[in-house]
């Protein structure tokens, strides 16, 4: 199938395809700083700090894999034949 | 249209011809059942509907009304896509089970009293359960049993609280509670319900018991139980804090366990939990904002994670296990899986142009809009973790990651039909929320596509992509189980157990010693002398009376058949022929 080709296409040019995507990200960036604030809705002091939720993605989602793994680890983990 | 048809009827009645059917007839019918059932919604008028008198109870089989209609609407579509996913499937038990499975979620949602809606309460959970047991393997058995256990505790909860409500009112009329004037019977109907919503911490027996389910079942149960009880706490509860504060709360755990489980299907069951949360939560603001958007996520979730349970069932039966640990490099031999996988979790993950988008921001945004922003956040961070858990980790480790020795075959047609007719209704709505909208309980004025929310949307998504290639290492799947509230009571049911055998059974065995050597030496003795009296002078009597009893015994026993699918459905029968006489008399 085409499809599968296109993937590993992709997959032999990880470095290009890491450099698009990390010049989508500064994009995603500069399109919340440029794009006009909606006054009407902007209540609350969450809606006027520019790129808000990419700082609360990054921390976010880096506090849910360490601390996820971590309590895991610590004592939720247990064998699969746990309960017998 | 005066007439009212129950869609219920059409799976109560429908699923006990299929035994007599065979071939391409029994297919058609399967398929001829939710057609009929979506034909007769789409006709449906608002309105009450079989309205009775019930020993001076009045019972209502049809609330029509939009609340109602909206959950009818998608739970027929639901069961169009499961019935052909499930097509396949040669047992009737599991057929029938699936579309009791149905017919009573609908019973609930059009049921206008407490005593209706528990009697297809009652009957979902022991319908449901088959879809369990039907993978026949022991762990599935066992988890069949818990469930059974847990829905059963959560029905006496219901039904603790309906009783009190009855001496507190006087009648079961099943509607809008007040947080002001609830009482004792109210919160005890609010935890029955609870627990069907696998709210915190009567979450559990939902990641226990559906990745157990039959790979067919799994996408039944997705739908069904939870998005019933949805229904009941909007149309019961609606601004309600305490649903608030744990469905928020349930949006965050349910992806906490997403993120570091290892088996596809309990990755996906833990996140019902968090998608259900957003619908809890939308019921507890309890704006109308909030409550079309707690139907609009229902509508939306039921269609995306029917699909992604589609997906990852696809993977069960096609490579024996769902376990990530042992899966990866899958996209070369199922890329159409693979596809319309993504399209579920992209759909889920809220991504623009597809159904979450449009569903999930209306909670988000009324929780905006109330000032809520702590519960706002925690929503957003459990987004964070859906696109994390079901759209990145599930894929990549699945789909792509190291090359795993398992090289399966894409699924039967059937299958790629469903998922792909599943994803196509998750762009339509993505695309054109209007006809959601257009369901919903409340007129809509809020718009998905603006600016902001867009760019919202966009980092979340982006930025968590961005760091879970940064540790994807950190997520590699492990073959673990990782502990939750059951092991309360399936610890606890060994501790009883323990008290059992060195107590219990102790002074029992005792007893029954005891009993053995006075008690029943003389009931022997005393048995001897009256069977002698019987044989020789009563049925001499009577002559021959016994003989035919024993003969008429044997035909008895053949109904016996001892197999439980033939159990059910004969006292399914009888249910109905007596429901029949009794409404009939009436």
């Amino acid at each position: 199938m085409d499809f599968v080709k296109y993937i590993d296409l992709l997959r032999k040019n990880m470095k290009t395809l890491k450099k698009v995507l990390i010049a989508y990200l500064v994009a995603v960036v500069i399109f919340d700083v440029v794009l006009p604030r909606d006054e009407a809705h902007a209540h609350y002091w969450i809606d006027k700090v520019f790129a808000f939720w990419t700082v609360f993605s990054v921390v976010g989602c880096f506090l849910l894999i360490k601390i996820g793994k971590g309590i895991a680890h610590l004592f939720l983990s247990k064998d699969e034949d746990y309960y017998g | 249209m005066d007439r009212w048809v129950h869609p219920a009827i059409f799976f109560f009645i429908g699923s006990l011809l299929l035994p007599f059917v065979k071939g391409k007839a029994k297919k058609f019918l399967i398929l001829l059942i939710p057609v009929l059932s979506i034909i007769d919604v789409a006709v449906m008028q608002a309105g009450i509907y079989g309205s009775y008198q019930f020993l001076n109870i009045n019972i209502v089989f049809g609330r029509v009304d939009k609340l109602s209609l909206v959950f009818a609407w998608v739970f027929v579509i639901m069961a169009f896509l499961g019935a052909l996913y499930a097509l396949h499937v040669k047992e009737d038990g599991h057929h029938v089970a699936g579309s009791f499975y149905i017919g009573s979620s609908l019973g609930a949602i059009f049921a206008g009293d407490y005593l209706t809606l528990f009697i297809f309460w009652e009957v979902m959970a022991f319908s449901s359960v088959f879809l369990v047991w039907y993978r026949k393997e022991r762990r599935s058995i066992e988890a069949g049993f818990r469930y059974l256990l847990v829905h059963v505790f959560g029905g006496l909860l219901f039904f603790t609280g309906m009783m009190l409500y009855y001496y507190k009112t006087g009648n079961f009329v099943f509607d809008k509670i007040f947080p002001d004037n609830a009482g004792i019977a109210e919160y005890f109907i609010l935890a029955g319900f609870s627990l069907n919503a696998a709210v915190l911490p009567l979450h559990a027996w939902l990641p226990d018991a559906y990745p157990e389910a039959t790979v067919e079942g799994a996408v039944f149960m997705c739908a069904f139980t939870t998005k019933t009880a949805v229904y009941v706490l909007a149309r019961g509860f609606p601004g309600f804090e305490i649903l608030a504060i744990l469905g928020t709360a349930m949006t965050v755990y349910g992806v906490f366990y997403a993120v570091i489980e290892n088996d596809m299907r309990r990755v996906l069951a833990y996140h019902i939990i968090s998608q259900v949360g957003y619908m809890v939560a939308g019921v507890g603001i309890g704006t109308e904002l909030a409550l079309n958007g707690a139907c609009a996520h229902a509508f939306a979730h039921i269609l995306y994670k029917a699909l992604l349970f589609m997906g990852a069932g696809a993977v069960l039966f096609m490579a024996g296990t769902a376990k990530m640990s042992q899966l990866g490099g899958l996209y070369k031999y199922m890329p159409l899986t693979m596809i319309f996988y993504v399209v579920g979790a992209i759909s889920i993950s809220g991504f623009p142009l597809f159904s979450g988008f449009v569903s999930k921001s209306m909670i988000v945004a009324s929780a905006h809009e109330k000032g809520r922003l702590m519960l706002m956040s925690w929503m957003n961070l459990a987004g964070i973790g859906t696109f994390l858990s079901v759209g990145l980790k599930v894929t990549y480790f699945t789909f792509f990651g190291k090359e795993a020795e398992i090289k399966p075959k894409e699924p039967p047609k059937n299958m790629l039909w469903a998922m792909g007719l599943t994803s196509t209704l998750c762009f339509i709505i993505g695309v054109y929320p209007k006809v959601l909208y257009d369901l919903l309980p409340f007129p809509v004025e809020y718009h998905p596509y603006t600016l902001p929310h867009l760019s919202e949307m966009l980092q979340i998504l982006s930025f968590t992509g961005l760091v879970f290639f940064l540790l994807v290492k950190k997520l590699q799947p492990e073959a673990k189980l990782n502990l939750d509230m059951d092991w309360f009571y399936r610890k606890g049911a060994r501790v009883f157990m323990k008290l059992d055998e060195r107590v219990i059974s102790v002074v029992d065995s005792v007893w029954g010693e005891l009993y053995r050597i006075v008690g029943l030496n003389l009931l022997f003795k005393n048995a001897r002398i009256s069977y002698g009296f019987d044989r020789k002078i009563i049925d001499g009597v009577v002559d021959g009376s016994a003989t035919t009893v024993r003969g008429a015994g044997s035909i008895v026993r053949k109904l016996q058949t001892g197999r439980i699918q033939a159990y059910i459905g004969l006292s399914l029968f009888l249910f109905f022929l007596i429901l029949w006489f009794v409404l009939r008399g009436m």
